[in-house]
């Protein structure tokens, strides 16, 4: 006689598995950092998404130096450009994710970063560093992200980061 | 997750399918060369990439890898008498060579030539480092021989097993590239597996049980690094890189040997589960390989007089509730490797990635299919070679290493990532 364990990782059995949603919507927030992931997000934004909507951060002035105040408000931009609250949007966020190209100006993750940081938010960091880019170059952008990536990915191309979305749910 | 088309393209290996081809074009492990331990032993079914295949080892020594069928009835060949260069069919007689060439027909007149329009389609087959490899792709684009460093080093610096895993490969491979669960399924071994425990590099894992990851692509396919809090503002970095299509590394815990696995598809609902451990600079002691026979580290025992795992599905993997309760095993499964193999087989054959949830720091398993497929459809569409096939690819090594905060894992570890003879590994 088949032990339960057997029986039951059989393809026979697969077809008795439950067939319904074992999972609710998670809203995921796409955030390019620097002008080169702009049009990265943008391109993204163009396809059909259910649950990720695209920002631009790269607007941005600049990080705030520790230890002194800023606002995190107005700090972000919807692909059409339109402005938005940078803190409203992590707050109905379930996950944040960070766009850098490597060799770009990395410092807005450091606002993101605090922001999610407050509202208890995951973060991922994507450096999208195509073939060209050194070590060295990869390493400034690295150092700028990594404080603030719960998982940090460097991917040589754009492609990964739709079917990473799409890997997600997104 | 997967969409089904995406799923049934990484996960079904036979010949003609996209990933099929894929791993056609690497040499494969098929057999442990004391499978075949003499001239004129006898033959060894293989089954491997959904195709049914028979080795053996002739008079002179050569090893043959040939369609386990005879051409005549259809009789299996494995019934063969290996004798006088060549494996006799007991039915008739025919009698076929290394190279599949059937070399005699007893019924036909030998001026016939007959048997010359005979011929077995039969695969290369070679021995490298104690293992019989495979290579079943298109004969103008064999591959040069293999380089891993496990099988390069003297024989008595490693060990090398293998075992039936009653899963696709794909979701076998994705364990062990998936960090994040040995904070978890694993954590007692660490202090017990006399094959683990002792190593500095044990307290930050146990002292750190929320790792952060940094997945990064290489040239072969990736590194996955995990990394944990050390001391002085430094990391504790543990570095797996995988190799595409299906060679994984397990980042070393101080003076112990390294190891790693290749997962290799058998049909697309088994696979072989192989696992290697080798030190780059000095012979294992017999303790070491004495532990690896009795399924310690990532070996197992076996069914006797097969490659089956002694703790299998049939017995329910001998789960003990009261180990699990109290925390000498967590999933209540004794070993790493049946550890992993019990939850895995458990998915079914083949698991329905549409139905899966995966997180971020899931990346590594996200972006070794996204690697994947790009890699099946470029040999698809345009017959660009995948990774994994240049020798360079191969001369890898998995690293644990404390690192200054500030520094990139793939720069802070690149000389210690790459396999040189007579180096010791990084490992802490």
């Amino acid at each position: 006689m088949q032990s339960e364990s057997a029986r039951m990782a059989s393809a026979a059995e697969a077809r008795f598995r439950i067939d319904a949603s074992n999972s609710k919507p998670r809203a995921i927030k796409v955030i390019s950092l620097d002008r080169p992931s702009d049009r990265v997000v943008k391109r993204l934004a163009e396809a059909t998404w259910n649950h990720a909507s695209f920002f631009t951060a790269s607007a941005f002035a600049g990080a705030p130096q520790p230890g002194t105040n800023f606002s995190m408000t107005g700090w972000l931009s919807d692909v059409a450009g339109r402005t938005t609250d940078l803190v409203n949007e992590v707050d109905s966020a379930d996950l944040v994710v960070m766009v850098a190209t490597a060799g770009e100006n990395a410092s807005a993750a450091a606002i993101i970063g605090e922001a999610c940081s407050v509202k208890r938010v995951n973060t991922t960091g994507l450096i999208i560093a195509g073939s060209g880019a050194s070590d060295e170059v990869l390493s400034k952008t690295l150092a700028q992200l990594r404080p603030w990536s719960l998982m940090l990915v460097i991917a040589s191309s754009e492609e990964y980061i739709a079917d990473m979305l799409t890997a997600l749910r997104a | 997750m997967l969409r089904k088309e995406q799923n049934d393209l990484l996960t079904q290996t036979g010949p003609g399918t996209p990933m099929g081809e894929l791993f056609r074009r690497s040499w494969q492990p098929v057999l442990l060369a004391e499978e075949l331990p003499e001239n004129e032993c006898p033959p060894v079914r293989v089954k491997i990439l959904s195709e049914r295949l028979l080795a053996f080892r002739d008079t002179q020594g050569r090893y043959g890898l040939i369609d386990e069928f005879c051409a005549h009835r259809g009789v299996s060949l494995w019934f063969g008498r290996n004798e006088e260069s060549g494996l006799r069919c007991p039915y008739h007689g025919w009698k076929y060579d290394v190279t599949g060439q059937c070399i005699d027909v007893p019924s036909e007149p030998a001026e016939s030539g007959y048997c010359q329009k005979i011929k077995l389609k039969s695969y290369p087959l070679i021995e490298k480092g104690g293992v019989l490899w495979a290579y079943l792709g298109p004969p103008d684009k064999r591959p040069p021989e293999p380089v891993w460093e496990f099988a390069t080093v003297p024989e008595k610096h490693r060990f090398v097993s293998k075992r039936v895993q009653e899963s696709n490969w794909l979701q076998a491979m994705e364990g062990g590239i998936d960090s994040s669960h040995v904070s978890f399924l694993h954590r007692g071994d660490l202090h017990n597996d006399p094959l683990f425990k002792g190593a500095k590099g044990n307290q930050y894992n146990l002292g750190d049980s929320r790792p952060v990851f940094e997945v990064v692509e290489s040239a072969g396919g990736l590194y996955i690094g995990a990394r944990r809090n050390a001391e002085n503002g430094h990391y504790y970095w543990r570095i797996t890189p995988w190799v595409m299509p299906a060679f994984t590394m397990i980042a070393p815990r101080g003076n112990h040997s390294v190891h790693g696995h290749f997962w290799v598809p058998i049909d697309d609902d088994t696979c072989w589960a192989w696992s290697f451990d080798y030190h780059p600079i000095r012979e294992l002691t017999e303790a070491e390989v004495s532990a690896m026979r009795n399924g310690k580290g990532i070996h197992v025992t076996y069914v006797p007089g097969s490659y089956r795992p002694s703790a299998n599905k049939d017995n329910d993997y001998l789960m003990d509730r009261k180990a699990q309760k109290e925390g000498r095993y967590y999933s209540g499964i004794a070993g790493i490797a049946m550890q992993d193999a019990s939850l895995q087989e458990s998915m079914g054959p083949i698991v329905d990635r549409t139905k899966e949830n995966l997180v971020s720091t899931d990346n590594g398993i996200i972006m070794a299919r996204h690697r994947l497929m790009r890699a099946a459809k470029a040999l698809a569409e345009k017959g660009v070679t995948p990774p994994g096939i240049d020798p360079e690819h191969q001369k890898i090594r998995s690293v644990a290493i404390v690192l200054p905060a500030d520094v990139p894992y793939k720069e802070g570890a690149k000389e210690a990532l790459i396999a040189k003879p007579g180096v010791a590994p990084a490992s802490v």
